[in-house]
């Protein structure tokens, strides 16, 4: 039977149930042996059915005659079938329990009525009754509901989070968001994964990043830089003064970091594209939200090393840049790149055409550097967002995005920025499932799983928003 | 320290006096404007700066002297005097 059909015969059942509890004939039931009951699952799974005893004279199936066939005759028809009627509902027609007296099973019996097509309506058989608790009858519509909600987080501000899930709230287009729901079916990420945001540092006692944050293992020996010296970098690296401390004094960066991040569904804030990740903070943007290319080659540099010496760093996320060039940032990324890390990098806030007016380093023709837009919660090209049809790669949510701030707070914001750690955290949620994955191959997994939209074509490479779910294959 | 609009705009006329050897009083407020800048560098930065991409705000504060139009940009953490050919200045950081 399908399973439409199914539980259409469970709501009938239920009813009879009720009836028949009204009619007193619960009692009569109850005080008969109940032996192997039926179990019965509720949600996505069909229910099960354990045989019962032959000796049960409980009511077997359920009979619906056609208008017309007096319940004589119906007594007549059970007694030549070695059954009898076991009880007539009143109050719903045509409906009798027919009882089985020769210990054929219920799959049988039901045949033989079913096969009276001329007397007989509907034949259901009498197996997910069960007197303890009433049984929900779930429609396909709650089915659906409930497979999405167990992926939604109870973080207060998530119905906030647009990206995540936009179902039209505060002016959104419903559907306009990463299909995280449907993405995190699959993964939440891992802690396995370490997502490197370049920045303005992280608060990395907020109480919602905390649980994600890295630390250096055992293991993994401090830092040593030739010039610099040895750094106890148990948090990160802060490349502005260089020393171990990544504390964030500005907020761009634990904004950024929550995106990626935020613990999920830890009844704080907000979630994360990724619920479970290791973020390490690379701070080289000061309290003012810019700093000097030579400090984020430092930082990009940390990161390589750690690599080098067994961190799982594998994408390194740059909200952040310029119009200004520079080979030795270039190469830097490049040397990233060569460590398997990818580079996701802000288009800019110009509104200008990267194509025509370069901004760097999401400019810089690497094959492991993503080129990221924003959207608002329309699906719209953010106004202030750079876009390019050769230069930048993909688009995301980026304006109005609440996330973490300094001091266990959460503030809104816009820009390339917020849109960049979308990308950075989809890829983490992609490695979390396939740590091997190359740069080249998530790179391009990211890029060819966007939903197209029509107002990005001609505007950026890959003509759409990123998708979490199809990124994961989902 | 922090800037308010005030505290920014009295230190640009600070800077600008000093730059031309004026003055503070021979310097003319023409506007001050609340502003949505592009990044953190508030749209104005300097050799060999990056800056966080995100819309910052700030203010515009529009100088006049000797008959000539300077352009400042602050928020609270910095004030820079945006220079023409892109060739800007971080005053205060």
């Amino acid at each position: 039977m399908n399973r439409s059909n199914f539980w259409i015969r469970v709501g009938i059942v239920g009813i009879l149930v009720v009836t028949a509890a009204v009619l007193g004939q619960i009692r009569r039931w109850q005080s008969k042996p109940v032996p192997n009951i039926e179990v019965v699952q509720t949600g996505a799974q069909k229910p099960k059915t354990l045989a019962r005893s032959v000796q049960d004279a409980e009511p077997e199936i359920l009979v619906r005659f056609k208008p017309g066939v007096k319940l004589a005759d119906i007594k007549k028809i059970a007694a030549r079938n070695n059954d009898r009627v076991e009880d007539k509902f009143e109050y719903i027609k045509g409906w009798v329990t027919i009882d089985d007296l020769d210990g054929a099973d219920m799959e049988s019996v039901a045949r033989q009525y079913e096969a009276m097509t001329s007397l007989v309506e509907y034949v259901s058989t009498n197996d997910v009754i069960r007197l303890e608790e009433p049984v929900p009858v779930p429609s396909t519509r709650d089915l659906v509901h409930r497979e999405r909600d167990s992926n939604i987080p109870n973080d207060p501000q998530f119905a906030e989070q647009w990206a995540l899930s936009n179902i039209g709230q505060d002016g959104g287009k419903a559907g306009a968001d990463l299909s995280a729901l449907k993405a995190w079916a699959k993964t939440k990420g891992t802690k396995e994964v370490v997502v490197a945001v370049l920045d303005t540092g992280v608060d990395y006692t907020h109480v919602d990043l905390a649980a994600n944050m890295w630390s250096r293992p055992d293991n993994v020996p401090q830092y040593q830089d030739e010039e610099l010296g040895t750094f106890n970098d148990i948090r990160g690296f802060n490349a502005n003064v260089n020393e171990s401390d990544p504390m964030d004094e500005n907020g761009h960066g634990t904004h950024c970091s929550g995106i990626v991040g935020a613990e999920g569904n830890n009844s704080e804030g907000i979630a994360g594209i990724n619920w479970n990740v290791e973020i390490m903070p690379l701070k080289f943007l000061g309290r003012g939200g810019f700093g000097s290319t030579k400090d984020a080659i430092e930082a990009i540099n940390y990161a390589i090393d750690r690599k080098q010496k067994g961190v799982n760093v594998r994408v390194i996320s740059a909200s952040w840049g310029s119009t200004q060039n520079s080979k030795a940032l270039e190469d830097a990324i490049r040397a990233a790149g060569e460590q398997g890390i990818l580079f996701v990098a802000a288009a800019g806030n110009s509104s200008t055409n990267n194509d025509s007016r370069p901004h760097y380093p999401s400019n810089y023709d690497l094959p492991n550097v993503i080129s990221v837009a924003a959207l608002d919660r329309t699906d719209s090209l953010a106004s202030f967002s750079n876009f390019g049809v050769k230069t930048v790669h993909v688009a995301a949510p980026g304006r109005e995005i609440v996330s973490t701030w300094l001091n266990d707070q959460y503030r809104e914001a816009s820009g390339t920025s917020m849109a960049t750690p979308y990308v950075s955290g989809v890829a983490a949620l992609i490695l979390a499932g396939e740590p091997n994955i190359s740069v080249e191959k998530l790179r391009e997994r990211i890029l060819r799983s966007v939903d197209k939209i029509d107002s990005l074509g001609g505007k950026i490479a890959s003509g759409g928003r990123l998708n979490a779910a199809k990124a994961l294959g989902n | 320290m922090g800037f308010t609009q005030e505290s920014a705009v009295e230190r640009a006329k600070q800077d600008l006096a000093g730059r031309l050897n004026i003055s503070e009083s021979d310097i003319r407020e023409s506007s001050v404007a609340k502003v949505d800048f592009p990044d953190m560098s508030l749209g104005a930065p300097a050799s060999g700066e990056m800056s966080a991409q995100m819309i910052s705000t700030g203010w515009r504060i529009n100088l006049n002297a000797n008959g000539e139009d300077y352009e400042y940009r602050a928020d609270k953490y910095q004030l820079r005097l945006k220079g023409p050919n892109g060739s800007n200045h971080v005053i205060v950081s």
